[in-house]
């Protein structure tokens, strides 16, 4: 930045070497105090016609890639809709998932991706400093829409951690009606967590926890790629295990798909019943046909559908007092609460050795009493954020509960259209053609 | 079914305007320039964190020179050891634990202090002792050219300094430099004094 | 026919088979792999190689032994070959990755191409379809089971860990308020050390222990009248902000470092952002953790602005409107003064402001309402002036107006009155100052004829002294328990707090009717509003220097850095060393006009033009 030219005054070599001089004494004598800003050695005038180097500021990715991004995206999304509404080809549709999974995947590694991008929405929500991209935004919404529109194509063939899992998922086999139960639960809690950590600035848990970037990068911690592994090998057995018991954006995805407009069918035409398509899902996202009558008697099952419902706000209630209780272990992880938590520690246990964060606390000067009030202002807000993560936990099981008390007649094999990833796969198993001529021919 | 029909496509309909509505909200306040993750040197305390906790070994946080601020001394906070006897660049004076500072004479007293960054891990042990004795002129920063820009930083989570933020991808430094003027006039000031 | 498909069955048999070997030996090798990549993480990862404990105590051996020069070999040996260890093993892990991916990736393009030759005609499954009522039931019952495990678990948390870290802190913040403010006190004397500005807020040396028990007494006071509380920041956390008009107290002192000393607002050099502010006012910016606040009016608008710092994007930007008692019609103001002089201030919970229609309304970070009043129409005739400043969690208005003037301090959380004093002067246009002498905090006023000290906690007034007439616009100043008051046509005074407060200088050379005086422990600087500067010893008022700007001034000087930060009325920032030698350390144009004074934040400026708000910084 500046040019020696640039001074007022030359100043002469004694007098600089006596600068220097009187600065190493009162180095070596320690009684400097670290004052910032403050230049202690004067820049040297160089004699021998020494050239300065630049420092070196290499740029960012440009901000035009993400744009790019961005139209790939709604490219990918558009295609892939195609192919699987109008070109019914399972095959077409995992080549373009390889194609998702290089370019999402292993050449963008992963950030930013539309799971992540919920944190990125609720802190823009929760937080007026945080200003989201918009290429963020777009992240966000484009798949939804896409959903509401075609059902979950963004699962089949744009998302490079479906597109990973589906490569390996070699012997699907089918979980059962328990796992399901148990397992179905876990996205739910997950977004309640990952929107209650983003809300209050804690951490983007989603981020943190995820499986596969470490592959994309080629880089992360042991226990990521542990976990990384355990997922794909378990993914031979259980097709898509991060999309259908992990992932939180699938819950999104999951509720809008249920209203979408036009969804991936299995038949092209009217459904035969030849149950030939009936093991093709290894998602058991397969709706079978309900033809055999309820063996309770309908007054019973109404008795107990209305009791569920009106368990419902019980169930709420219940999910948002037990989850308000363990709000300050939930608070741990927010860092403000972890540096009060440490620094309580060492203050109750002298003996302990001190951690980097209390050290470094105490040298920054700052009052304790900031931190502890900062800290209570935390506790405070996930005490009411429990309470909505608990309510909404609780709603969900009431509603699930209730859901699952009714069943529509139907004689057809239809896709569900809230678990369906529309992958194309069972479209293959049906023997009937596209249109009922080419069956008279 | 006509009455179901028309549910779906209401319910349809809201959801739309709901992604749509919540889309705007966020929108309104959102910037069209991309955010990237920077330290700030006049908060760091150099914790030794940026080189253990970045996703990526080594880190992408890795030690600057800016050469501006540089006194080019001889005996150099950042280079050695605090209690180094010899001033020579053999292993057991430097500071560095990989060996990326580099230390080469350019005439009497001064010597030119750059960093080999493949071998930096950003550990930021010369950072401390360049601007506990020096001028700090050694300086942590992420450079972009590594960082893959992660959705939220995990040095960041984890820095007791509160050292790290989101900057606008067009000012993706933040370099502490000299200050002109106030040199300038230190260096006034100090000849005005030694003429008394 | 037949042959030809018969021949493409075997050509597909062996074709599987050689991908079935294939996938097997690349899975076989990536297993082997995974092991040792895994044994070589843990082995670097016990052995540390560049932390090694050794080769640091050979080190520490050869300080004490440095002429064993075997020894010195021996280092420079173990530390090359550490450091070889390091890197090997990080270029082993690396190889070893992509190895293991391109054999993971073999293996799973052999089965792919083997799934893809050996495709089977779906087949009928076996055995009847399951019955869709018992799945739904089985579902159902596991989903509630779920249900009730997370009930469980949550409540074993509960029982297994402690849940009591709020109980914990709010017990430690109410014995903490105690000593609060010693040990912020403490803290920013360490942080600032040979800053001057910092003893003038503590009152100079000592004044820990005494503000201690003074806040003390404070809170209790407050305690008493104000019935819903929820906290106020710590001296520590109002000297790391800007939260009113000139600085913490409205001291005219800036505790933050690196303030930029160059900039050009045409060039945009060292401007970082630029944001025009959609309303004029002639309040200057207030900043708190990262947002500034600022206000503006017109005749028939009135609105809040709270912009980033870091991009200079108006966060948010509020109507305030449809207060209850505001009148219809908005008094008659000067062109000088517009509807919206008044600062704004905050406690960093809300954020406050005043109209000259004498609308106040509070809102809190994110923008919303969190009270409103109308304190009725001020008679007053430039308009309303006199910025907002806050005392722990009171709202200290300035209410001096033709016929009854008063002085009242409202409840930031909920805008109730908590004391008001009246007060007999005439109308004033300077702003209240809160000061810390080290024996107490005092809240003081400059309005015709006299200075007047109140106890900010309950309003009592604790000394006046009758120095100064006319229409009082500039505040006070105060720096090492001395009170320095001025105003045009009136005369300066520089008065020492005390039982009773003593006179100790007076000179009426150098007037100013709107540009607040500052004082430093060392010097007073003075500049008028025509654009004469001067600086004057503090304890005798001996004048070291007087000096011509030839520009009128309307903003108040600023202490930042050791450097007094003056901006003039075409916009130009004289930035000149506080010290009794003229020193002018940059003068540096923001291309604009401008009657505001400047706020600061680390390492940034704040300007409020006289349309655009400005941030100065690298």
């Amino acid at each position: 930045m500046s040019k020696p030219g640039k001074y007022p005054v030359r100043i002469p070599r004694k007098t600089l070497n006596r600068c220097f001089f009187m600065l190493l004494v009162l180095i070596l004598t320690l009684q400097f105090q670290e004052v910032l800003g403050v230049q202690r050695f004067p820049r040297p005038e160089f004699e021998s016609g020494y050239v300065q180097p630049e420092t070196l500021q290499p740029s960012a990715r440009s901000g035009v890639l993400a744009i790019v991004d961005v139209l790939i995206l709604i490219i990918s999304l558009a295609v892939v809709s195609w192919l699987v509404i109008k070109r019914r080809s399972r095959l077409l549709v995992f080549w373009f998932s390889l194609f998702s999974l290089v370019y999402f995947g292993f050449y963008r590694q992963g950030c930013i991706c539309s799971i992540g991008a919920i944190q990125n929405v609720t802190l823009g929500i929760f937080d007026s400093t945080y200003i989201v991209p918009i290429t963020v935004i777009a992240f966000f919404i484009l798949p939804l829409v896409f959903t509401l529109f075609f059902g979950r194509t963004f699962c089949a063939g744009v998302c490079p951690f479906g597109a990973m899992q589906d490569l390996v998922s070699f012997k699907p086999q089918k979980l059962g009606a328990r796992m399901n139960a148990i397992l179905g639960l876990i996205p739910y809690i997950y977004l309640g967590l990952a929107v209650l950590y983003a809300a209050t600035r804690s951490d983007f848990i989603i981020c943190r926890y995820d499986p596969f970037v470490g592959i994309f990068r080629f880089d992360a911690s042991f226990g990521m790629f542990l976990f990384a592994g355990a997922l794909l090998i378990s993914g031979i057995f259980i097709a898509r295990p991060y999309c259908r018991f992990i992932c939180p954006y699938g819950v999104l995805l999951n509720w809008v798909s249920r209203f979408s407009w036009k969804h991936l069918t299995i038949t092209p035409s009217n459904c035969i019943q030849c149950r030939l398509c009936e093991d093709s899902c290894p998602y058991d996202a397969i709706d079978m046909p309900v033809t055999v009558k309820n063996p309770e008697t309908k007054s019973a099952t109404t008795r107990k559908f209305i009791l569920i419902c009106l368990l419902v706000p019980f169930f709420t209630l219940l999910g948002g007092f037990t989850t308000s209780r363990i709000h300050e272990t939930l608070a741990k992880v927010n860092r403000k609460v972890a540096l009060t938590n440490m620094l309580l520690e060492t203050s109750n246990n002298k003996d302990q050795p001190e951690s980097i964060d209390v050290t470094t606390f105490k040298s920054s000067g700052k009052p304790i009493s900031q931190v502890y009030s900062e800290a209570s202002l935390v506790l405070k807000q996930f005490y009411t954020g429990s309470w909505i993560l608990g309510c909404f936990l609780g709603l969900v099981i009431g509603i699930t509960l209730a859901y699952r008390m009714v069943m529509i007649y139907r004689t057809d094999y239809i896709p569900n259209k809230g678990t369906c990833f529309s992958c194309t796969r069972c479209v293959d198993y049906c023997p009937v053609e596209r249109n009922n001529e080419g069956l008279t021919k | 079914m006509n009455r179901r029909r028309f549910l779906t496509t209401g319910i349809r309909a809201s959801i739309l305007a709901g992604i749509g509505g919540a889309g705007a909200m966020v929108a309104s306040k959102a910037g069209a320039e991309q955010l990237v993750w920077q330290l700030d040197p006049a908060k760091c305390l150099q914790c030794g964190r940026c080189a253990t906790d970045c996703v990526l070994t080594p880190s992408a946080v890795k030690c600057v020179h800016v050469y501006a601020m540089c006194g080019y001394c001889d005996l150099c906070g950042g280079y050695f050891k605090p209690d180094t006897k010899t001033l020579t660049t053999a292993a057991e004076n430097q500071l560095c634990p990989t060996s990326a500072l580099k230390r080469k004479f350019v005439e009497d007293p001064f010597f030119e202090y750059t960093i080999d960054e493949p071998l930096c891990i950003g550990c930021g042990k010369c950072v401390k002792g360049c601007s506990s004795f020096g001028n700090g002129s050694l300086q942590l920063q992420v450079r972009h050219d590594r960082c893959v820009n992660c959705n939220q930083c995990s040095i960041a989570r984890n820095c007791p300094a509160d050292a790290f933020s989101r900057v606008p991808l067009s000012k993706p430094y933040l370099l502490k430099q000299v200050n002109e003027e106030s040199q300038a006039a230190e260096l006034t000031g100090k000849k005005g004094s030694s003429d008394e | 026919m037949m042959k030809t498909n018969d021949n493409r069955n075997v050509e597909t048999h062996r074709g599987a088979s050689l991908a079935q070997w294939i996938a097997v030996i690349a899975a076989i090798f990536a297993m082997v792999l995974s092991i040792l990549i895994i044994v070589n993480y843990i082995q670097v990862k016990r052995a540390d190689p560049l932390n090694s404990v050794a080769l640091r105590a050979m080190i520490e051996r050869l300080h004490s032994n440095p002429g064993d020069d075997a020894l010195r070999q021996d280092i420079r040996t173990l530390d090359l070959l550490a450091r070889k260890a390091y890197f090997t093993s990080q270029w082993q892990i690396r190889m070893g990755g992509y190895l293991l991916f391109f054999s993971v990736l073999v293996v799973v393009i052999c089965l792919k191409s083997m799934e893809l030759m050996q495709k089977t005609i779906p087949g009928m499954p076996a055995g009847g379809r399951p019955d869709p009522w018992h799945l739904r039931q089985t579902n159902r019952m596991w989903v509630a089971y779920t249900g009730i495990a997370i009930v469980i678990i949550s409540m074993l948390v509960v029982f297994l860990t402690h849940q009591e870290l709020g109980k914990t802190l709010d017990a430690r913040l109410n014995e903490g308020n105690i000593s609060n403010v010693s040990n912020a006190g403490n803290a920013n004397n360490a942080g600032n050390e040979g800053n001057e500005g910092v003893e003038a807020m503590n009152g100079g040396g000592g004044g820990g222990a005494n503000g201690a028990d003074s806040a003390g007494i404070n809170d209790k006071l407050v305690g008493g009248n104000t019935l819903s509380m929820d906290g106020y920041p710590t001296d520590g956390e109002i000297a790391g902000n800007f939260p009113s008009f000139r600085g913490p107290g409205g001291n005219g002192i800036a505790f933050q470092k690196n303030i930029p000393t160059s900039w050009d607002g045409k060039s945009g050099k060292n401007i970082r952002w630029k944001t025009e502010i959609p309303l004029p006012g002639f309040n200057s910016p207030i900043i708190w953790n990262g947002r500034v606040f600022l206000s503006g009016a017109s005749e028939t608008k009135r609105e809040v602005y709270c912009i980033d710092i870091n991009t200079g994007k108006i966060l948010w930007s509020k109507a305030v409107e449809k207060i209850t008692g505001s009148p219809t019609q908005v008094p008659k103001t000067i062109k000088e003064t517009g509807y919206s002089a008044s600062g704004m201030t905050t406690d960093g919970r809300r954020v406050y402001a005043i109209f000259a229609n004498g609308d106040l309304i509070a809102f809190d970070f994110d923008g919303n309402k969190v009270w409103d009043k109308n304190l009725g129409t001020p008679l007053n005739h430039y308009g309303h002036s006199s910025s907002l400043v806050m005392f722990h969690d009171l709202l200290i208005v300035q209410y001096d107006q033709r016929g009854s003037g008063s002085v009242m301090a409202l409840a930031g959380k909920t805008g109730e009155v908590v004391w008001q004093t009246s007060r007999s002067v005439k109308i004033s246009w300077a702003s209240p100052v809160i000061v810390n002498t080290g024996k107490r905090t005092e809240l003081i006023l400059a309005a015709d004829p006299m200075v007047v000290s109140y106890n900010p906690a309950n309003g009592k007034e604790l000394w006046k002294m009758n120095c100064i007439s006319g229409e009082v616009g500039p505040s006070v100043a105060y720096a090492d328990g001395v009170v320095y008051a001025v105003n045009d046509f009136s005369k300066l005074s520089a008065i020492e707090i005390g039982d009773p407060p003593k006179l100790l200088w007076e000179d009426s050379d150098y007037l100013s009717d709107i540009p607040s005086p500052l004082a430093t422990g060392k010097y007073l600087f003075l500049v008028t509003s025509f654009g004469a500067g001067v600086c004057y010893d503090a304890k005798t008022g001996t004048k070291y220097w007087e000096h011509e700007f030839e520009t009128p001034v309307y903003a108040s000087p600023v202490l930042a850095g050791g450097k007094i930060y003056m901006l003039d009325k075409k916009g130009l920032m004289h930035i000149l060393q506080a010290d009794k030698t003229y020193t002018v350390v940059s003068e540096s144009p923001l291309g604009e006009g401008s009657s505001c004074t400047p706020a600061f934040s680390e390492g940034t400026i704040i300007i409020r033009g006289d349309k655009n708000l400005y941030c100065i910084g690298k």
